[in-house]
């Protein structure tokens, strides 16, 4: 069993996520959520970020391929950096800070409740691959 | 005074009290400043020297430039300086106002220097500054001499047309050539976010090549392969994978070089930006006379204090925060600085003090306006932003300090309940933060209950202004670059092509592509030009041209080539920025890049402008709307000889006819357009009730790509555009 320090826990939709707490490096209520025509689902849309333009992600379709709630102003969202990239996932409650430990692969928070762990690189990776195969083979 | 006593001709005389002009401007700017920087004390020696001596360079310059009268004048006002300074009892609490006064009267003629010089005007001045002096009664005496320059005899025409010594090398450029040279470097940005785009596409294509090595390498290692044919494919193995390598070293080469040309564009326009910095002291100075106008206008006593003058700025910036700061100064006059009764009350000196600070940090220019006054009360604040329906009960008891004051900035509330004439009830709050949010910056509040209020802004340093149109499709803004959109215009329903100025241009929906437009209504479009190609973009309102700050994507939005990057408005939103080049390519399928762009498109055609021919209209709607659905442009024609007028005004990728019509038949159309250069392989599709053996010879000698028996269906449609 290993013990996970420092994750965040957070819902969106029915389901329970964790994340690394190195890999957040905010949480904010979003600004006005800009629709991007032409891109995939999985890009919610872009935000002003200390202007800066903040891209959206949606876990929902990211991780299920099924889309989650549209992002809109003043939800809920974890800025994430990795893969040398800075985005947004947008979350419906930002539960807490906590340990989690690894079972065989299972992660579970300390009251042995599962939770999916994300890894933010491949999440990134995902949409990078999303956004370009929609750029080269428009639909 | 005629010119003609004077040694240039007419043209360059103009051109040399141009620059007489700006050399005037910043000299009475220097003037002001340093009368201002005391309040309404007496300036210090120091100071009356400088201004003295500024005065007197100015006169010297408009002597050479044939402007006697501005001599006269500038030599009246050093006068007047000099009197100052050898009876300090003559400043009165008035005299600085009073040589504001006279300075801007100066100033306002200096907007007719190349006019005939008004001598009522001159008298009018002359009368002013003799009021100054007047105390001592020596405002006609000779200024005191200077070591350096030497005084030259005033009011000597003769002597006065000689050449000035030139203190500094300084370059005068008028400033439009240097906007043109940033929004040149600002195109650099475009075009080096296409050419990284195509690089990414090169590494597509090197994983690609990989790829293929592999399945190779697959055959190879494949034991049912006969020996010879293995030799032949291991040979083309190592070809194909020294070729990947070669490609892929090319690309990662290439991105270097991007890099590269990335921060040369960077120093570029940090260069030209450098050019149009400026001091805040201009800046300050204004601030300086504005509260000098407010004091009048209330006689709520406040002086001003300056820090970081020194501090530079662009131009352009500057000039967007002339407004910002008088509007933060007139809040602090109406809602910040207390009476002198209440001060004295809270210990604190009678006299307020309104601060401007500037100074660079880091990425940012910073300014501040802060005032010494009674602070904002948040408790009264909240409950007026309940009184006023913005906030909810709940949200108020929710809310701290930082909340409250935000709120301020958001929703431009006044504390104060009653209409403020001289604040605009705070509106004009809400009008700084779209201000300096439009400049790409954020503006911040910090107050201090019974110590005083402190607005920050904060500005990027360098910003990549650029003009754009901006133009909405479902209730959101987008911009084009102005500098690509030619005219703006109006295009009927369901047209494909619009008339503008004589040429017929194809026309793109972009309220289709960007949103839900319905092709029924009559649409305002915008004319967009790039590399000679140009079309016209429908959109559903036309909002106007605007300058914005053009900033990057990002990585994860950069391969969606739609877009050229994006800008944030007043109010903090996002708004993505078109690019043309790519709005060109979809209307213009053969526009050079495009094959290199969308290599999927390269065998056979996906997508593009296609013609439709048909005399019977239900026909044509099915048609357009079907190819419309797989990303079809299309046109259409009623019969074949209009039909070959359009295909002599634009390209088309395909052509979809029927065969009986009137004027002209089908089979007459594809002859003639085949004997067209730049139709001579175009993808021909026919569609007809009478698919005889007849027919199918006669189609496949004319190089038809299919026949498709009426009555169409979609999928018997999509074979007929896949068939090779």
């Amino acid at each position: 069993m290993t013990e996970l320090r420092n994750v965040i826990v957070f819902t969106v939709g029915a389901a329970r996520y964790a994340v690394e707490l190195r890999w957040v490096r905010e949480v904010v209520s979003l600004g006005f959520v800009t629709n991007v025509p032409t891109a995939p689902t999985a890009l919610g849309g872009v935000c002003n970020l200390h202007g800066a333009i903040l891209p959206v992600l949606d876990v929902s379709v990211l991780l299920d391929g099924v889309p989650g709630l549209a992002a809109r102003q003043g939800d809920g969202a974890l800025v994430i950096e990795a893969e040398g990239l800075v985005c947004a996932l947008r979350v419906d409650q930002v539960d807490h800070v906590a340990s989690l430990y690894e079972t065989a692969g299972a992660v579970t928070d300390a009251t042995g409740r599962p939770l999916i762990l994300l890894d933010p690189a491949r999440l990134i990776r995902r949409a990078l691959e999303l956004v370009t195969a929609l750029a080269e083979h428009p639909a | 005074m005629s010119d003609g006593e004077l040694d240039f001709d007419a043209e360059e005389l103009a051109m040399l009290r141009q620059l007489f002009r700006s050399e005037a401007q910043d000299a009475l700017e220097t003037v002001t400043a340093r009368l201002l920087a005391g309040g309404s004390a007496k300036p210090s020696a120091e100071a009356l020297t400088e201004m003295m001596r500024v005065t007197h360079t100015l006169k010297g310059a408009a002597g050479t430039v044939g402007l006697h009268a501005m001599v006269d004048l500038s030599h009246r006002l050093e006068s007047a300086l000099a009197a100052l300074g050898r009876e300090p009892s003559a400043w009165q609490a008035v005299t600085a106002d009073r040589l504001v006064e006279v300075i801007d009267a100066l100033r306002g003629y200096l907007d007719h220097v190349n006019e005939p010089s008004s001598d009522a005007a001159a008298a009018e001045i002359r009368t002013q500054i003799d009021h100054i002096a007047r105390p001592n009664r020596r405002a006609q005496t000779e200024p005191p001499t200077f070591v350096e320059p030497p005084p030259e005899p005033v009011l000597d025409s003769a002597s006065d047309t000689g050449p000035l010594p030139e203190p500094k090398a300084w370059l005068h450029v008028e400033p439009e050539r240097i906007d043109t040279l940033m929004s040149s470097a600002g195109e650099l940005l475009f075009d080096r976010t296409r050419i990284e785009r195509r690089v990414q596409l090169l590494r597509t294509l090197a994983r690609d090549l990989a790829r293929t090595r592999q399945t190779l390498h697959e055959a190879i290692v494949d034991e049912s392969a006969t020996r010879p044919a293995r030799s032949l494919l291991v040979e083309a193995e190592n070809a194909l994978a020294g070729q990947a390598a070669l490609l892929s070293q090319t690309t990662a080469a290439l991105l270097d070089e991007i890099e590269a040309l990335r921060r040369t564009i960077g120093e570029v326009q940090r260069g030209l930006t450098r050019i149009r910095m400026e001091s805040a002291k201009s800046l300050m100075t204004h601030a300086a006379r504005t509260l000098r106008a407010l004091r009048r206008a209330t006689g709520v006593t406040v002086e001003l204090r300056t820090v970081g003058e020194a501090t530079e700025f662009d131009k352009a910036v500057a000039e967007h925060l002339v407004d910002p700061i008088t509007q933060l100064l007139r809040n602090a006059v109406a809602h910040g600085v207390e009476p002198p009764e209440e001060r004295a009350a809270h210990g604190k000196p009678p006299v307020a003090t309104i601060t401007i600070r500037a100074r660079q940090d880091a990425n940012s220019l910073v300014l501040e306006v802060s005032d010494d006054g009674r602070g904002i009360d948040t408790a009264a604040l909240s409950e007026r932003l309940v009184a006023t329906g913005r906030w909810s009960a709940a949200r108020a008891r929710l809310a701290n300090d930082a909340d409250v004051l935000a709120a301020l900035l958001d929703t431009g509330i006044s504390v104060r309940g009653e209409a403020d004439e001289l604040a605009g009830r705070g509106v004009g709050i809400g009008l700084v933060r779209q201000t300096i949010a439009k400049l790409g910056g954020e503006v911040k509040v910090s107050s201090t209950p019974g110590k005083g209020t402190t607005f920050t802004m904060r500005l990027p340093l360098s910003t990549a202004l650029a003009q754009a149109m901006l133009f909405k499709v479902d209730g959101q803004v987008y911009a084009i670059p102005n500098i690509h959109v030619v005219d703006t215009t109006l295009v009927e329903p369901h047209a494909t092509t619009a008339t503008v100025r004589h040429d017929v241009l194809p026309v793109l929906r972009l309220d289709q592509l960007l949103g839900h437009g319905a092709a029924t209504e009559k649409k305002p479009a915008i004319v967009v030009s790039f590399a000679g190609k140009s079309l016209v973009c429908t959109v559903d309102k036309i909002v106007g041209a605007r300058e914005i700050v053009i900033k990057p994507l990002g990585p994860l939005l950069a391969p969606l080539t739609l877009y050229a990057g994006a800008t944030i408005s007043g109010s903090g939103k996002v708004q993505l920025i078109l690019d043309p080049a790519q709005l060109v390519r979809r209307a213009h399928p053969d526009a050079p890049g495009a094959a290199l762009s969308d290599p999927v498109s390269a065998p056979m055609v996906l997508a593009g402008r296609a013609l439709v021919v048909d005399d019977s209209r239900a026909i044509r709607e099915a048609m357009t709307s079907m190819l419309g659905s797989e990303g079809w442009i299309v046109d259409v024609a009623e019969d074949g000889a209009r039909a070959l007028q359009m295909t002599r005004q634009l390209r088309y990728d395909l052509v979809v006819t029927d065969l009986e019509m009137p004027a002209l038949g089908g089979f007459e159309l594809i002859a003639r357009l085949r004997k067209d250069d730049r139709f001579r392989t175009t993808p021909v599709v026919i569609i007809t009730s009478r698919a005889s053996p007849e027919h199918r010879r006669r189609a496949r000698d004319l190089g038809v790509r299919a026949l498709v028996a009426k009555p169409i269906t979609r999928r018997k449609l999509l074979e007929a555009l896949a068939a090779r």
